[in-house]
Formats: C-alpha cells, sequence, structure tokens
C-alpha cells in the first residue's frame, strides 16, 4: 500500500518535472527568438562599420549582387572608417557629448538624491502637492517645452556656440523630476538608522552621505546611469540648441548630419555605421562595470525584521 | 550625568491628535526614570522629545538646566538605544560602535581603547570584525548598548530595547542592563511596556496613560500605593483582583463586603481610611491575587467559589475561580504551601474553593472617578 502511493507520488513528482521543463524549454525558445530580433539591427550596424567602400544605405550585408557585373562593387572589409573618423569632426562631437553627459551625470544624480532623500524623510507643508504637481507635470511630453526652451537659451546666449552650457542647463533643469524611483527605494530603508546616525551626531548631509547612500549603492548606480545616457544618446534638443553650428554637435546631431544631405545620396554612411559603433562602447564598458553593484540585500540586519 | 527636567510638554500631531499632554518631571542627576505604559500612551513619543527626534509642541525640556527644544539631537548630548537596534548594516561592529566617536574627529586610538572596552564590557569583543546581519538579536542589541556607551554622554535613552529579544534572553539582558547601569552611573530614562523591566530596573516609575501620567513614583510606592485604579491594574502580575461592594464604616472600623461576606479592613488601611474621612458606600476593592487566601473550608466570611482554569507556573499556582454571583477572581498560591491533599484536590476539575482576604493588603478605589480613597490626590 505504501508503495503504491510512494510510485504515486513519484508520477506526480516527475510530471510536475517534465511539464516544468517543457515550459522552461518554450519560454528560452522564445525568449532567444525574441533576442535574436534585437539583436540584428546591431549586428548590421556592426558589420557595415567594417566596410571599406564610401557608400549610400544598401540593401545587401556580405555580398553586393552588382559584384557579379563588375568586380569593382565586391564588398571589402576593413578599419578605414574608424580611422577616418578620427580625421573628421567626429571626436569633436564626441568630446562634446562627453562633456555634456558627465557634467549632467554628476549635477543630476546629486539633485536627484537630495531630492529624494528631502522627500523620503522630510516632512513639510506642501510635500504631497509637491509630488503630485510633479507627477502630473511629469505626464507632458519634454518636447513640448522645445520652443519656449529654445527662445529663453537664446536670449541668454547658449544656443549656437554656447550650446553646451545650454545643453547642461536643459538636461539639469529638470533632473529633481526623476525623483521617483530612488525616493521609492529609500522609503525602504528604516528611519531607525536615521535617527541613530543623528543621535550619533551625525548631521542631515553626514545621514545621507554616511548611511543612506551606502546602503542605496544600487539606486545611486542606477541614477548616474540614466543620468549618463539621456545626453549621451539625446537627439532633438541637442539639435535644436546647438542648431547649424557644427562645432556644437553632440554626437546624434553630427552623425546625423552626415546622412541628411539634400539629395538623401550620402556617401558617409558606413562611416555614421562605424561612428555608431564608437558611441556604444562607453556605455556597454559603463554597464558591465556597474552591474555589479546591481545587488540586493545590502540593508540585512541593519533592524529587526 | 546630567538632570533632565520636563516642564509642561505636549505634544500635538498635525492631524491634531495630542499624545502628550502637559508633561512635568524632574529626573535627578543619575536616576534610573522608567516610563511605562500600555501602547499609544505617549511614552515613546516622550522620550522621543527628549532625544530631539520628535518636535516638542508646547512646554520646555530641559538638560542640565539647559533649554534644549531647539537643537538638533546631535547637540543634546545624549545616547540612545532603538528597539530594532537601527544598526548601520554596511558597517562592522567596530564602525557601528566607533561612529559617533569619528564624527567627533577623536583620535583612532582613543577610538580603539573606548570601543575595544565597551565590547569587553558586553561580551562582544570576538564579533568586533562582524557585520550586524550576522549577529544574532540579543548580540546586536548589545552592539546597539554599546554605541551608546562609548558616547560619554549626559543621558541615556532607552526605547524599548529588549521588547525584540526572547523571554529568556530578555530576563538576561535586564540584569545586563542594572549591571551597566551600575559601570556607567549616569541618568537613564527607559521606555518599555512591560512592567516588570519598569518594576526590577527602575529608580521611579513614570506611569502613563493616553498620553496623560498616571502616577510617578518607586517601584515600591506604585505598587504598595497606586494613586488610581490604572496604575493598580497595570502593575502586578497577574494584575489586581477588582470588584465593586461596598464600604460599610461601623464607629471606627471599616468593613467591606464581598460576594455576601463581611470583611474587616485591618492593619493600617482602616486607620487611613478613618483619617481621609471615607464614610460607608460603594466602592471598588482591588486585591492582588497574592493577597488573596486559600481558606480551608466553609466557614463564616469565607467566600465558596469553584475553579476554572489553573496555570501552574512551577513555583506558584495560578488559580482562576469563579464565586456563586458570578465574580471571577485570580488567587495566587505558593506552590510550596500546599499539602498532597490540597494538590490532590486542586487536580479536580470544578473543584469547591473557599477563598477570603488579607485585610490589611486591600485597595479602595472610588468607582466614578477611579481614584485611590487612601493614595489618590
Amino acid at each position: 500500500m505504501k508503495t503504491q502511493e510512494n510510485t504515486a507520488s513519484m508520477k506526480r513528482h516527475m510530471g510536475l518535472k517534465a511539464a516544468s521543463r517543457i515550459s522552461n524549454t518554450i519560454i528560452h525558445i522564445i525568449l532567444v527568438v525574441i533576442s535574436v530580433i534585437w539583436l540584428i539591427p546591431f549586428i548590421c550596424i556592426v558589420i557595415q562599420s567594417f566596410r571599406v567602400q564610401p557608400t549610400g544605405m544598401t540593401r545587401y550585408l556580405f555580398a553586393n549582387p552588382d559584384a557579379e557585373m563588375n568586380e569593382g562593387l565586391a564588398i571589402k572589409f576593413g578599419f578605414d572608417n574608424y580611422v577616418n573618423l578620427w580625421k573628421s569632426d567626429f571626436p569633436k562631437w564626441y568630446l562634446n557629448t562627453f562633456i555634456i553627459a558627465l557634467v549632467v551625470a554628476v549635477v543630476q544624480t546629486v539633485i536627484v538624491l537630495c531630492m529624494s532623500y528631502t522627500l523620503s524623510r522630510f516632512r513639510f507643508k506642501l510635500r504631497k502637492p509637491m509630488m503630485q504637481f510633479m507627477l502630473i507635470l511629469g505626464m507632458f511630453p519634454g518636447m513640448l517645452a522645445m520652443i519656449i526652451l529654445y527662445q529663453v537659451l537664446k536670449d541668454i546666449g547658449l544656443t549656437g556656440t554656447n550650446a553646451i552650457p545650454g545643453l547642461i542647463l536643459v538636461y539639469c533643469a529638470s533632473s529633481g523630476m526623476g525623483y521617483y524611483v530612488s525616493k521609492g527605494f529609500f522609503d525602504t530603508i528604516p528611519k531607525s538608522l536615521d535617527e541613530a546616525a543623528r543621535v550619533d551626531g551625525a548631521t542631515r548631509a553626514q545621514v545621507l552621505f554616511k548611511i543612506i547612500l551606502p546602503l542605496a549603492k544600487p539606486i545611486v548606480i542606477y541614477t548616474v546611469l540614466t543620468a549618463f545616457m539621456g545626453p549621451w544618446g539625446d537627439f532633438v534638443f541637442a539639435k535644436y540648441v546647438s542648431g547649424i553650428t557644427p562645432s556644437a554637435y553632440n554626437v546624434a546631431v553630427g552623425l546625423q548630419s552626415w546622412l541628411a544631405t539634400t539629395t538623401m545620396t550620402s556617401n558617409y554612411y558606413t562611416m555614421f555605421c562605424a561612428g555608431g559603433v564608437v558611441v556604444a562602447i562607453p556605455v556597454v564598458i559603463l554597464f558591465m562595470c556597474l552591474q555589479r553593484y546591481y545587488v540586493e540585500g545590502v540593508t540585512g540586519g541593519a533592524v529587526k525584521g | 550625568m546630567a538632570s533632565v527636567k520636563l516642564t509642561n510638554v505636549k505634544k500635538v500631531y498635525d492631524n491634531n491628535v495630542v499624545a502628550v499632554h502637559d508633561f512635568n518631571l524632574d529626573i535627578k542627576d543619575k536616576e534610573f526614570v522608567v516610563f511605562v505604559g500600555p501602547s499609544g500612551c505617549g511614552k515613546s513619543t516622550t522620550l522621543r522629545m527628549v532625544a530631539g527626534l520628535e518636535e516638542i509642541s508646547g512646554g520646555t525640556v530641559e538638560i542640565d538646566g539647559e533649554v534644549v527644544n531647539d537643537l538638533q539631537p546631535k547637540d543634546r548630548n545624549i545616547a540612545m538605544v532603538f528597539q530594532n537596534y537601527a544598526l548601520y548594516p554596511h558597517m562592522t561592529v567596530y564602525d557601528n560602535i566607533a561612529f559617533s566617536l569619528r564624527l567627533k574627529k577623536v583620535p583612532e586610538d582613543v577610538i580603539y581603547a573606548k570601543v575595544t572596552n565597551a565590547a569587553e564590557i558586553l561580551g562582544i569583543t570576538q564579533y568586533l570584525m562582524r557585520k550586524p546581519r550576522a549577529l544574532s538579536g540579543g548580540q546586536r542589541q548589545r552592539v546597539a548598548i554599546g554605541r551608546a556607551m562609548v558616547r560619554d554622554s549626559k543621558v541615556f535613552l532607552m526605547d524599548e530595547p529588549l521588547s525584540n529579544l526572547d523571554a529568556k534572553l530578555r530576563n538576561q539582558m535586564r540584569a545586563e542592563i542594572i549591571l551597566l547601569r551600575q559601570k556607567l552611573d549616569t541618568t537613564f530614562i527607559y521606555v518599555t511596556h512591560d512592567q516588570t523591566e519598569a518594576m526590577t530596573l527602575g529608580d521611579r516609575i513614570v506611569i502613563m496613560k493616553d498620553g496623560y501620567i498616571m502616577q510617578v513614583g518607586t517601584p515600591m510606592e506604585v505598587f504598595e500605593k497606586p494613586s488610581n485604579l490604572f496604575v493598580a491594574e497595570f502593575i502586578g502580575a497577574p494584575k489586581m483582583n477588582i470588584l465593586k461592594t461596598n464600604l460599610v464604616k461601623e464607629g471606627n472600623r471599616y468593613f467591606v463586603t464581598p460576594c455576601g461576606a463581611k470583611l474587616e479592613v485591618t492593619g493600617e488601611k482602616g486607620k487611613l481610611l478613618a483619617d481621609k474621612g471615607v464614610q460607608s458606600g460603594e466602592i471598588l476593592l482591588g486585591a492582588r491575587p497574592e493577597h488573596i487566601l486559600l481558606a480551608d473550608g466553609p466557614a463564616e466570611n469565607h467566600i465558596p467559589c469553584k475553579l476554572e482554569v489553573k496555570e501552574m507556573m512551577g513555583s506558584e499556582l495560578h488559580l482562576h475561580v469563579i464565586t456563586e454571583d458570578g465574580t471571577r477572581w485570580i488567587v495566587r498560591v505558593p506552590t510550596i504551601d500546599l499539602n498532597q491533599e490540597q494538590r490532590e484536590h486542586l487536580e479536580k476539575n470544578d473543584a469547591e474553593l473557599y477563598i477570603t482576604f488579607e485585610g490589611k493588603a486591600m485597595h479602595f478605589f472610588d468607582p466614578e472617578t477611579e481614584k485611590n480613597l487612601i493614595y489618590g490626590e
């Protein structure tokens, strides 16, 4: 009797195992398909960037169908595009973007973290209305403010050749609105830690920097990354603030200018792809370095759970 | 080391809820004062106002003669131990204890000496390099106490420090706090909801209810002379039995008439009632479980009752009995006083028992004001 029961339960167990294996397989297949679809454009760009001939956009990747008739059209691969990049305006744009992104990353991170800490820990009049107001404000697309922002920047002389400080100002100005995620995280850190530190002799700022931020490392990293990524890949604001001054372009605007010719037949397409690859490199490095900080459970043992 | 003086201290929250009403208390230098009361009575709020973690809505708090109402916690020179330990999880035990000293820019060698000394007193030396998450509850609470110890602060505040520990550990830590107090020799304010902790630790106990102070006194005072019904019931375990009955004055003698019996108020209590000029009338009679006696058998003034529930505590027996008119009493009997016959009798369900009172240990309360007829102001 007992053995029968055991075999029955074993069978049921096996059934469960098999079912979970099947569903896992299906899920993995779906995920693999999605990632392949997602990766194709990147792979195309990387391959194009190594093509030697300067061309416009093409419909083929590895072999030119016209090459059968004309040997000269056969695809050759090499590093010419990357070499040429450094001879063009590209380094200047790259530097522009890097300066903007770096300054914005620092300023925005400080503002966002201070804002989040304030909203998480202090109780003051209009705190709730302010948060609600910012929530509603955040629902409007930023582009709505484009025209007036341009007017204001132009009036104070921060467009065209001065586009870089102008852009930094634009990116930093509204950074306090991005407090949601970090405030949510700060809320999970027990308030009694603040209180203990304050009794121990810490000022509010010391509480933030010595207690809260070390505990909120993942969220600090997240804030830095998003603050860096925004300006790094921005096109619209950078385009209209820099206007027609190529020396003030950022990479996105600069690269786009290679393709946007009046005739729409640019010969810079492969160099454009090479530029795209170079732009992606620091972001990839940044993510690789910082992803190990995305760990949970840093608050273990603080207070009785 | 300092005195703490609270004058008309008040706490009103934004939603107009009054947490503490006119709190007046003078805490002497090196005194150990315990705030005790049920949850929501304002004891923690009062402590946090002393600490500076809660804004003071009215009145003044003085530490060592200086009004500290507007001072930040860091400027009040206080140390505090929290109920949930509040250890900094990213720091080792050593760094946790050293944190306040580093903020004060104390030289590292002095810090080392102080931290190791505190760790030795608390018996946590071998854990100094661990992170809090690798410690047990008791060890964490020791670290929290160590963190407060090294500060050499004027006042030591403790907010239910033992509430998160299990019962056995709590007893042990309670004893350690008594030892710690002897070593530190400073002013303590201790908040708890546990009357045992209050009785065992405090030089003076402040019993609070709904934001009001019910009574301030030494453990013996609040136990023997509770100024009102709330204090009488709150202090002492199991709690005091209360019964509505009549007080009868005959000449200079007083009698109470619980459950048809007529018992004389003996000892000092009778005299005190006469001094206060208390007249016959309805009262609330209070009798602690240890002051109700098991009687041998039916006799005049022995109240017959039935045994409902029996709780064996080892050294003593708690008997829940019910009288014929439905009144329930708790009687506390030392096990050692019971002979074999009595023990066997108590084994029976619904055993018939007879109880009587110690006349000198009765308490009398006004049924309306709930004040003690003898000791209430």
